[in-house]
């Protein structure tokens, strides 16, 4: 059984259609990355996944149970997490500050356990320093976690929001471009990481711009155009695809990453 | 380097969910000391001051709730509607069912709290200005209600003579006396006491990792969505415990006063509750206090130059604030800073 | 009633748009706008009502000072203000601050009576059934002249251009050569100065005391979360919507409950359509 299936999803906003009966699927173990034009309905496909925004029809199946309609936060505690576009992150803590809080869903704690301290809640504090310690530490940003997150730089950033997705400990990650602004080095170590992240058993779906890095890590790639599906295969078929030249005709060559 | 932000104040308290910084022990013990033991020693025989410091210690108790709504990212200007609902709940239930004060005192924070919720639930999904200007509306709202509440609020005349406290006698043994209007002093020490479990609890609550939660959301509510938390419900959560210390800094004004208008609470208090806060400074729990205190303690000195009181208060009031636009306390971080940077 | 509607729309539409302007140009919403409202009316009041000056350059002198109001505002507090505040908040608390200074200002200066003004032109008409005094035609004239000249001002204007630009993106502005800060403090002033002189042509109907300073911000605010925040369009349907709930509320309703009622519908339109009738989807 697929980990997720997306089944005849659509959204209009007034007369525009972002996302137009859009199916597919992903399997446990999978990277899948969704690549298309700007303005493809990428961003809006995964808004309509981890349930930010309602489908206007078509649904989300999660581990053979429909998720659309959820609100977003049950998405994340059942293991659908996204990551954001912008360097989302809390901006006034620290960074490991930022991970610790992240860690919420593994609270075992109760509300009122948490507010007078119980034992169970201190255990569970001292439980999410170590591990958020070893979630930065993993991501390479052991060195930073005492900076305020405003201070990072943006490569950091970007790191930062994976760290935080990663402290809910999902099942399936949405990565909304996880390599845009990065030079061929700085990708080259995402590529790693998002690469390892799978090897910890995390599904990974990625929408990006970046086709080189794309056609490197992924098992499936779907490509949307105006929000429409015009092609769904492995990296070679899609290199291949003539409907996928044709939606990025101009700048076939550098952007398919020949 | 502010870069860094170990060593001083809110930011670094209880990363482990229950650090507390010495900071804060020294201060919060200074001030009890103060509270229960200076300030009676001092200014004892002194019934004008005792009364303005008993203002002064409820209104910096009902702006912490203010302080709690910022905390979560929102501009909170209901509070006076919130204390005037908790006021009338003590005036009626004492008046006409002859219930006891120390009874009314706590389903007066209970109905601010419960009423906070209700109406809390769908206006929390508004943001910044937007929510400040329906909690505003809100303030004229509640206040229009009790206006034409009819018989229940009897409108513009109020509710007066509300008797004062009664004695709380626990096996016979009388545990607090009977509180009189003649005598503040008792007045005095339950807004101390109120002030203190307060402080106390709403301390916790920073310090623990609802506080980060709280403060998550004032810096992104989606990024807090996407891990998990529950955004709608920590929103109500917060906003309730405000109204709840609201509902109870009326209550407690009514037996104060022994009367409640719905003039009691208008626009103006509720913007106030918010000044102290900012004055004070809205990262620091201690700063609705400070505010507070300051600026009540400081109108009430202004009383001298009559005519001018009103002028002078509020020029003093805009100056701080430029001089020190992030509060009061703002100052004994950038000393500390200073301090820390003098030593590396 | 209705005319009433007409009279109360036109000149409130005048407050809409000065917040309006304010709040879409420098993103601080004028906690001080009923204030400025009510300083144009004393203002008129000393210079039209006791040192019996024109009243068309009574208002003259309410630009003049409102201007003036405005614009230190912007230079000497919320530019202080933004280069300085950690917390985004702090912007709106000292626009609260201005609303209490100003308030006070004027409890210090002018006292708590209740002041008006003799009618500058006297005389009835009737429309239809209607009555309609000259004094509220008058008022209800200005206003639209005011109205229609500010409106072809930010269009077709440099500085109109400047302030519109200011509001769609303030680095870009700045990019393209204006020099923003002036432009803010100028927009501030042009802000404040419709405030004054909705209070200036309101205060020969009603009256002005120190206290209604509150009263008319809510109204502003009222019409611009009716509207939409921000939203030019938005202001005037907010004013005409105010503005006519009001005339057939109080005919019909004592003065609190009609304004209870405005609240109550407010709150509840507002859950329904936080970001008004005319504004954009936001959050």
């Amino acid at each position: 059984m697929p980990i997720l299936e997306i089944q005849g999803i659509t959204k209009r906003y007034g007369g525009l259609t972002a996302v137009n009966n859009v199916s597919f699927s992903v399997e446990k173990g999978e990277i899948v990355a969704v690549i298309g034009p700007n303005g493809a309905g990428k961003s809006t496909l995964f808004k309509l996944i981890s349930s930010f925004v309602p489908p206007t029809s078509g649904k989300v199946v999660y581990n053979g149970q429909t998720i659309t309609g959820l609100p977003p936060h049950e998405v994340a505690r059942r293991g659908v997490v996204r990551t954001f576009q912008e360097t989302t992150t809390f901006r006034e803590m620290t960074v490991l500050q930022n991970v610790i809080v992240a860690h919420h869903l593994r609270c075992s704690a109760s509300g009122l356990g948490i507010y007078f301290a119980s034992p169970k809640a201190r255990a569970d504090e001292v439980t999410f320093r170590d591990r958020a310690a070893k979630i930065l530490d993993y991501l390479g940003l052991g060195g930073v976690k005492r900076l305020q997150a405003r201070n990072l730089p943006h490569g950091h950033l970007r790191a930062l929001g994976i760290a935080i997705a990663l402290a809910t400990e999902p099942k399936l990650l949405l990565l909304d471009e996880p390599f845009a602004g990065m030079n061929i080095e700085e990708t080259d170590v995402a590529v790693e990481m998002v690469r390892g992240i799978r090897d910890r058993g995390v599904t990974v779906v990625l929408v990006e711009h970046d086709m080189s890095a794309v056609m490197r890590i992924s098992d499936k790639i779907i490509v949307l155009n105006f929000g429409l599906k015009i092609a769904e295969g492995a990296p070679a078929e899609i290199q291949r695809n003539d409907a996928v030249i044709e939606a990025y005709l101009g700048r076939p060559d550098d952007e398919l990453g020949h | 380097m502010d870069q860094v932000t170990d060593g001083g104040g809110q930011s670094t308290a209880g990363e482990a969910g229950g650090a507390v910084t010495r900071w804060q022990i020294i201060s919060f013990a200074g001030l009890v000391l103060l509270l229960f033991v200076g300030v009676p020693v001092i200014f004892g025989k002194l019934p004008y001051f005792i009364t303005v410091l008993t203002n002064a210690a409820v209104l910096s108790f009902i702006s912490l709730g203010v302080w709690i709504t910022f905390s979560i990212g929102r501009m909170n200007l209901a509070q006076g509607a919130f204390a005037l609902v908790g006021g009338y709940v003590t005036a009626v239930l004492a008046t006409r069912y002859g219930i006891s004060f120390w009874v009314c005192l706590p389903l007066s924070g209970l109905v601010s709290a419960g009423l906070g919720a209700l109406i809390g639930w769908p206006m929390l999904r508004l943001k910044g200005v937007y929510f400040a200007m329906t909690t505003l509306s809100l303030t004229e709202a509640i206040r229009l209600l009790a206006l034409n509440g009819g018989d229940i609020t009897k409108g513009a005349t109020g509710i007066v003579s509300v008797p004062p406290p009664g004695a709380i006698r626990i096996l016979g043994l009388t545990v607090v006396p009977p509180f009189s209007s003649a005598n503040p002093m008792p007045y005095y020490f339950l807004a101390s006491a109120i002030l203190a479990l307060g402080l106390i609890a709403v301390w916790r609550l920073s310090t623990s990792r609802l506080g980060w939660v709280f403060r998550s959301l004032r810096q992104n509510e989606d990024l807090a969505t996407s891990i998990g938390i529950n955004v709608a419900r920590y929103r109500v959560t917060a906003f309730s415990l405000c109204c709840f210390m609201a509902g109870i800094g009326g209550a407690f004004f009514v037996a104060f006063q022994q009367n409640i208008y719905p003039s009691t609470y208008t626009i103006a208090d509720s913007v106030n509750f918010l000044l102290y806060c900012f004055l004070g400074g809205l990262d620091y729990l201690f700063g609705p206090v400070v505010g507070a205190f300051l600026l009540v303690i400081s109108f009430e000195l202004l009383h001298a130059v009559q005519d001018y009181q009103a002028l002078i208060y509020g020029v003093l009031m805009i100056f701080c604030m430029l001089c020190l636009p992030n509060g009061i306390l703002s100052l004994r971080l950038r000393r500390l800073g200073e301090r820390q940077h003098s030593k590396t | 009633m209705l005319l009433n509607g007409v009279v109360l729309a036109v000149n409130y539409a005048l407050i809409a748009l000065g917040i309006t302007l304010i709040f879409s140009i420098m993103n601080i919403l004028n906690f001080a706008h009923g204030q400025m409202f009510m300083i144009g009316g004393f203002v008129v009041y000393y210079s039209y009502g006791l040192f019996r000056l024109n009243y068309f350059a009574s208002l003259v002198a309410v630009v003049a000072v409102l201007g003036v109001i405005g614009w230190c505002f912007e230079t000497f507090f919320f530019r202080r203000m933004r280069k300085m505040a950690t917390r985004e908040e702090n912007a709106m608390l000292l626009a609260v601050g201005t609303a209490l200074l100003l308030e006070n200002l004027a409890l210090s200066f002018f006292g708590e009576k209740q002041r008006g003004v003799p009618p500058v032109v006297s005389g009835v008409f009737k429309i239809g059934d209607a009555f309609l005094p000259a004094g509220r035609l008058l008022v209800m004239v200005l206003a639209l002249i005011l109205i229609v000249g500010l409106l072809l001002f930010v269009q077709y204007t440099k500085l109109g251009r400047a302030l519109r630009a200011l509001a769609q993106d303030r680095e870009v502005t700045y990019l393209m050569g204006v020099n923003v800060d002036r432009v803010a403090a100028l927009g501030f002033a042009l802000g404040a100065a419709l405030a004054g002189l909705a209070g200036g042509l309101l205060m020969t109907v009603f009256g002005i005391n120190s206290g209604v300073g509150t009263v008319y911000s809510i109204k502003a605010f009222i019409m611009i979360m009716i509207g939409g925040a921000g939203i030019v369009p938005g202001a005037i349907l907010g004013a005409v919507v105010l503005g006519f709930a009001e005339a057939i509320g109080y005919a019909l309703l004592p003065g609190s409950v009609t304004y209870l009622l405005i609240f109550v519908g407010l709150i509840v339109f507002l859950l329904f359509r936080p970001q008004g009738l005319m504004g954009k989807p936001w959050g």
